[in-house]
């Protein structure tokens, strides 16, 4: 229960037993989780709070199986004496982030920029006379991420957007991923979150049971193999207003992730913002960006220069 | 203290008529805040049994399923059950439902109490935190920082059901609404309740001055703790069941920068980690308020 006392408290000494919850398995309270859980906070970034142990323990319990070990602690050993530690670390990483990628897979990271970040972005634009918008989605993966942002903006282009253009740069290590993103076909997985009006408006059929992203959609993303960890590359794409990097840094070792982060500090324009996977941080790898709250969702935001704390962003 | 507000007081000062709610605060309060060994058994009984619905509500809470299966019957086993912290803050929250009949209120009783309950579990664990010395009166206040809601909504039922309605159709904070268009805030019509009611004073800052962290004297700290708790909340979830358009940078907010002045642990916190703690928290801070409130309107 995560030291919360699911109420008030200390009282975890006044009961006599702890009945509360005993019943969802003594499994979950093998402290080889929370080392588990640590660990993968510490290299990756992601974080599982204490109530969520259940879904960690059920994605360790695959890779429990494939390896062998019996129980979480010699799971743990997997992870942090064997010699293969490395690669089994890198392959529960994908199990926990397996099933990230879908359409509107983070509704209030959408709702962040409609309401605050685009306006303020418009609003700082609009002084210096800019009328371009550029988005970012760094390690897009299959698509996913860039096509729900592309139906973002277009939805809002009557309103929000009617005196802006934009434009988004999706970027993947991956040519396997590059090459399905750009056909932009999509199953009942990546849709479940898609509305039928937006189906309809922005999608094609493909076959019975696919459907594949309008011309439309597409002609406002620009596909490109970026290594994000390429210097030379990344001093390239300077302009941005936002930036999307979701369940990417943690594949990064703490160099790397600083470097990566250092580029994309640099990339952004004063004022912009960059969006972590929902249980990433950058506690402990960067404290240039300023890690802003909204509703159901936080983001790292570059102030402007001359910026001190105490002003509102 | 302007017009709007002084009209009010009268309305205000009559409000301990109602049966059952002083007589029962004073001796909780003073009670919640003693360390756990010192607590009396008997005497948390007592106060549970003075009132029926409260203690049925009890009973319930304590066969309800979160706890375990068994069977509840008796008030002192209840206690046990349920600990009797946590029976205290029932008692309290239950009470104080109690002074606002269903048709006053101007938001959802459990979106409320979810509210306030979460404010006050955040509070805590932040000043367990921070170190600071007293974890208890941390929660106690962050439980009962809204006290001019529920003032509000009894004393001017249709102006502020409308400040609601405001707050939510704009995405503004009722805080915001109410200046709008009450002429005075929650923070203003708690602190005439509180006053009445003889409330510590620490407790009476945080309530008129959780939204208002630069005007407080003495409690600075603890309002401060509870004005960025509260704001948590709202962040995640816990607020008062509307999209609030928000974006608050914590560091550069007025509280942060002076509870870091007392408490420098503050400045190392994670905060990410302590959001995503917040919400894995959520769902029993629901749990635990709908296991209390929800049978009971």
């Amino acid at each position: 229960m995560g030291g919360w006392g699911l109420g008030l408290g200390s009282e975890r000494q006044e009961m006599p037993m702890d009945l509360a919850r005993a019943d969802t398995g003594t499994d979950l309270k093998d402290p080889a989780y929370r080392k588990i859980r640590d660990l993968i906070y510490q290299i990756s970034g992601i974080y599982q709070p204490d109530e969520k142990t259940y879904l960690l323990a059920s994605r360790c319990a695959r890779r429990m199986s494939v390896v062998g070990a019996k129980d979480p602690s010699q799971y743990l050993d997997h992870l942090t004496v064997r010699g293969n530690r490395e690669a089994e670390l890198r392959l529960l990483l994908n199990e926990i982030t397996i099933g990230e990628t879908y359409m509107f897979r983070s509704p209030p990271q959408l709702e962040a920029l409609r309401t605050m970040i685009l306006p303020q972005i418009i609003e700082s634009k609009n002084k210096l006379g800019f009328k371009r918008l550029r988005i970012w989605s760094a390690g897009c993966s299959t698509g996913e991420e860039p096509y729900t942002l592309a139906m973002f903006l277009l939805e809002a282009r009557e309103t929000l957007l009617k005196d802006c253009s934009f434009e988004i740069l999706a970027t993947d290590l991956n040519d396997n991923s590059l090459v399905a993103a750009k056909a932009g076909i999509y199953g009942e997985y990546a849709l479940r979150n898609t509305s039928e009006v937006l189906r309809r408006k922005y999608f094609k059929p493909c076959d019975d049971k696919r459907l594949q992203a309008s011309d439309q959609l597409k002609s406002l993303i620009r596909f490109d193999r970026v290594n994000l960890t390429d210097d030379s590359k990344m001093l390239f794409l300077k302009g941005m207003d936002v930036i999307f990097c979701c369940n990417v840094l943690i594949y990064f070792d703490l160099a790397s992730k600083r470097r990566v982060v250092q580029h994309f500090y640099a990339n952004l324009l004063p004022n912009g913002y960059l969006f972590l996977g929902h249980a990433e941080s950058l506690y402990q790898v960067d404290d240039s960006f300023r890690l802003v709250h909204f509703p159901g969702t936080s983001a790292y935001w570059k102030p402007p220069v001359g910026y001190t704390s105490g002003s509102k962003p | 203290m302007n017009e709007q507000l002084e009209k009010l007081r009268p309305r205000i000062n009559a409000l301990d008529t109602i049966p059952t709610i002083p007589t029962i605060i004073q001796p909780l309060l003073a009670m919640m805040q003693l360390p756990p060994d010192q607590m009396d058994l008997e005497k948390v009984a007592e106060l549970v049994s003075y009132d029926e619905t409260i203690a049925l509500q009890c009973l319930r809470m304590a066969n309800s399923p979160l706890f375990g299966i068994r069977q509840v019957e008796t008030v002192r086993r209840a206690l046990i059950v349920l600990g009797m912290k946590r029976v205290q803050s029932i008692l309290l929250s239950c009470s104080l439902n109690q002074l606002v009949p269903a048709d006053k209120w101007a938001l959802d009783a459990l979106v409320f109490w979810r509210h306030s309950m979460g404010c006050a579990l955040v509070t805590r664990k932040m000043a367990q935190m921070i170190g600071y010395p007293d974890p208890e009166k941390a929660y106690l206040t962050g439980l009962l920082h809204d006290l001019g809601i529920l003032v509000n909504s009894l004393v001017c039922t249709e102006d502020f059901r409308k400040c609601v309605e405001t707050a939510a159709a704009k995405g503004i904070s009722i805080n915001r609404a109410e200046e709008e268009h009450l002429g005075f805030t929650h923070g203003q019509s708690g602190k005439i309740l509180a006053e009445r009611w003889h409330l510590p004073a620490d407790l009476t800052e945080v309530i008129e001055f959780h939204h208002d962290v630069a005007s407080a004297q003495n409690a600075r700290p603890l309002v401060s703790m509870v004005h960025l708790s509260d704001l948590l909340c709202r962040l995640c979830e816990l607020g008062y069941g509307y999209y609030e358009v928000m974006g608050v940078e914590f560091t550069g907010d007025v509280a942060w920068a002076s509870l870091v002045e007392h408490y420098p642990a503050l400045a190392s916190m994670d905060l990410a980690r302590f959001t995503l703690d917040i919400e894995g928290a959520m769902e029993e801070i629901v749990g635990l308020v709908d296991a209390v409130f929800r049978t009971k309107r």
